[in-house]
């Protein structure tokens, strides 16, 4: 049993139907299953915050900036070179760009990951709709279609 | 560098995309080395060690899906090792007509 229940709560974050015996791990901080945390990056203050609203500030973040993205670090000053080049590339198109840095809070990071349905950080949504990670966005700029979508999206708002 | 672990996890990846997508061409290039100042495994245990892959696949099966999609499908395949201690994986993925290797 122990050995699933990792399982259970990387799974079950959002999964409210049968995790009452289960729902004590939903917000443990210790996050043992999270491989890309670091005990330095854990949150100092606990958010006391319930999944609906997590997932209210991500529908809100993503709803209100036009480029939203979530990365490691901020723009200015990147942790991680797939953050890095996700910035790089946006900033090319002279666009305000929002960021949340997913480093400084957890359930922010989880809370994306599943609404996402996406593993890895960075992710960029563009308009409300979720674009990809660094390679998609990198490849798109290559296409012409980063110039479409965000041409398309400056449009559709004026 | 051959990592020294006996079945390494370029190769777990290798075996797990293979046998999903029924790749025609599948690279896995692990670049960790790259990635051994990176934040978030600076302090992991003998340093950064099997976290960072470039990935290359061909597979018809990508065929009609757009890029999301088929990352989420590469994802999905490698859910395990990604709780595991695989941080990231830069992913090109492309059908055999987008690779010139139309038949």
């Amino acid at each position: 049993m122990a050995r699933s229940l990792a399982n259970i709560f990387y799974k079950g974050i959002f999964a409210v139907p049968a995790a009452s015996s289960t729902g004590i791990l939903r917000f443990s901080t210790s996050v043992p299953s999270d491989p890309d945390t670091h005990e330095d990056f854990r949150p100092t203050t606990k958010v006391e915050t319930s999944e609906i609203s997590l997932k209210d500030i991500v529908e809100q973040d993503i709803k209100e900036n036009p480029v939203m993205l979530y990365m490691k670090g901020v723009p200015e000053a990147p942790r991680c070179g797939f953050s890095a080049l996700a910035v790089r590339v946006l900033r090319e198109y002279n666009v305000p760009i929002a960021s949340r840095n997913i480093l400084e809070d957890l359930e922010i990071k989880n809370a994306v990951k599943s609404f996402s349905h996406w593993p890895t950080f960075p992710q960029v949504f563009i308009n409300g709709d979720f674009v990809g990670g660094s390679d998609i966005i990198l490849s798109m700029h290559e296409t012409g279609e980063l110039k479409e979508k965000l041409k398309a999206d400056a449009e559709k708002q004026q | 560098m051959a990592s020294r672990v006996v079945i390494s996890r370029a190769s777990r990846i290798k075996t797990k995309l293979e046998t999903a997508l029924q790749a025609a061409v599948l690279e896995v290039e692990d670049v960790s080395h790259q990635h051994a100042g990176h934040a978030a495994v600076r302090h992991m245990e003998g340093g950064a060690q099997e976290t960072h892959f470039n990935v290359r696949i061909v597979s018809a099966k990508f065929q009609d899906q757009n890029l999301v999609k088929r990352h989420r499908m590469v994802y999905d395949l490698l859910s395990d090792e990604l709780q595991s201690g695989l941080h990231a994986l830069s992913i090109t993925a492309k059908t055999p007509k987008e690779a010139g290797l139309d038949s």
